[in-house]
């Protein structure tokens, strides 16, 4: 609890550092002067959300080698963790290209791409939702899970190879070429909070995950000892009642 | 038994058994033709825009029709449980995946032989000379389809709302494919008609890996 | 500061997402463990 608690302080304070570096210390960009600071955000949050679907691909793997169910939490809780920073990614980059470009959504490659990933993973959710065996539960959405991120590269690479067919407004573009050295350390340090910061969530969420299959364990042991325990409770009751009616 | 030999008979079984009603085949057809038709009252196709939208909307209605025709696939063997059956016969389960997968890649083939014919003369696009590319286009398209479409109808089959399900696991999925498909028949339906090698081998890439991945995935797939 | 206020947002967003989610996820915790105690005792009583 120790550890965790001085974890907890140490990523707040990196939080902290980072958002002041971002907001203050970051030099101001030539065209889009304060508003281009989101892209320190913007960037980390999807750079948070591949290392939580990798954490995802690598548990929905493991589980299925393994068989052991604590993989399936890691699964699950990597999926969720990462359509949360799929959703901030695709929060932030409309916010950046309305009052830069005047539109709220384009169609360009990254932010498509990021859409159908965000698409890809939620089906993942709601296909766990649907599923009520919790064996045909684990194993079949970690086939899912691997599925979907063997389709990752291949999304990428189509809207990628499509829209250079069809060029667009490029949201995140031309930053990554030629970086300002303040704003790559900047960046950095950005990158490294928003990554510590999506850790403890997902550390977390697995806990969670970990928890309710316990639950779930006693509540079957429960179930199927059932005509015992009541026996036993109601024969306890009886017992007492005939005492007190004896008296 | 070879893997091959028992993917056959399961083939055959399958093909059998579609033939006997054809209600899957009829009904993908018709509702593919619907999605053509509803599509031409969205906007008004002159012939510029079907060279530049028709190949889209081709596709578009393949997947469509196809989620919809590829749910029965394993949904039917839940009713009285001959996929356990399936299951206790000496062959590998990829035996029998691989026997659902060519069923469903037939079926939806036969499906688009009639609907493509119907959809060039409905949008007035020419098909002489770039017949049997576009064949290549449309198989490498349905082979990725029916491969991903299989795995999912095994997997939905397990849960509710499965009608609902499989479009929703199976088409974000299938965005890249679409986007290849659709490009490279594009390709063939413009002025001069070009096979485009970068999406031809992005199709047979995508249908590499997840057939792949069928055959490493597919006991989990079909266990008890 | 130009455009302040979607900057500002955008920030906001950031953290409110992640803190909304970690408190979801930090108040499932204590429930489960209440009811895994609720269920040991249950157990218990056998």
């Amino acid at each position: 609890m120790k550890a965790r608690s001085t974890l907890t302080a140490l990523v707040a304070l990196l939080i902290f550092c980072a958002g002041y570096a971002a907001l203050f210390l970051a030099p101001d960009e030539a065209t889009m002067h304060a508003i281009q600071r989101i892209f320190y955000f913007h960037v980390a949050s999807w750079n948070a959300m591949f290392c939580a679907f990798f954490v995802a691909f690598y548990a929905s793997v493991a589980y299925l080698v393994t068989g052991k169910r604590k993989w399936d939490a890691l699964g699950v809780s990597g999926v969720e963790v990462g359509v949360i920073c799929c959703t901030i990614g695709l929060i932030t980059g409309p916010l950046w290209a309305r009052p830069v470009w005047g539109i709220w959504w384009t169609w360009d490659a990254k932010l498509t791409s990021t859409f159908i990933l965000w698409l890809l993973f939620i089906a993942y959710l709601l296909l766990r939702g649907l599923l009520e065996d919790p064996e045909k539960k684990a194993s079949l959405s970690a086939i899912f899970a691997i599925f979907a991120s063997l389709d990752i590269p291949l999304v990428y690479l189509a809207n990628r190879l499509w829209r250079t067919q069809h060029p667009q407004p490029v949201i995140a573009g031309g930053q990554g070429s030629g970086l300002d050295p303040t704003m790559s350390k900047v960046l950095l340090l950005c990158l490294l909070a928003i990554f510590c910061v999506m850790i403890l969530v997902l550390v977390d969420r697995y806990r969670l995950e970990l928890l309710r299959n316990e639950a779930a364990e006693l509540k079957f042991e429960i179930e199927s000892r059932g005509p015992d325990a009541l026996g036993v409770a109601s024969e306890g009751a009886a017992t007492r009642a005939l005492q007190k009616g004896g008296q | 038994m070879t893997t091959v030999r028992a993917a056959g008979i399961v083939l055959a079984k399958e093909l059998r058994l579609e033939f006997r009603t054809r209600e899957l085949l009829t009904a993908t057809v018709i509702f593919a033709l619907v999605v053509v038709v509803l599509f031409s009252f969205a906007f008004d196709p002159t012939a510029a825009e079907s060279r530049r939208y028709g190949p889209g909307l081709l596709w578009i209605a393949f997947l469509f029709a196809g989620s919809l025709m590829l749910n029965p696939s394993f949904a039917r063997e839940q009713n009285n449980e001959t996929l356990d059956a399936l299951r206790m016969a000496p062959i590998s389960s990829f035996a029998i995946l691989l026997g659902k997968i060519l069923a469903n890649f037939i079926f939806m083939s036969l499906a688009e032989l009639v609907l493509v014919p119907v959809f060039a003369v409905l949008y007035n696009l020419s098909l002489a000379g770039i017949v049997w590319r576009l064949i290549l286009v449309l198989a490498l398209g349905t082979l990725g389809l029916t491969v991903t479409g299989t795995v999912f109808s095994a997997v939905s089959a397990h849960a509710r709302m499965r009608e609902l399900l499989l479009p929703l696991l199976l088409l974000p999925l299938l965005t890249p494919l679409l986007i290849a498909a659709v490009e490279s028949t594009a390709s063939l339906f413009a002025e001069q008609p070009a096979l485009d090698r970068t999406w031809l081998a992005f199709l047979a890439g995508f249908d590499i890996v997840f057939l792949t991945a069928t055959w490493l995935l597919c006991d989990h797939l079909l266990e008890e | 500061m130009k455009n302040f206020e979607f900057l500002f947002t955008a920030w906001m967003v950031v953290w409110a997402v992640f803190f909304v989610y970690e408190l979801s996820v930090a108040r499932r915790i204590t429930q489960t463990r209440e009811e895994i105690e609720r269920l040991k005792q249950q157990l218990q009583q056998r």
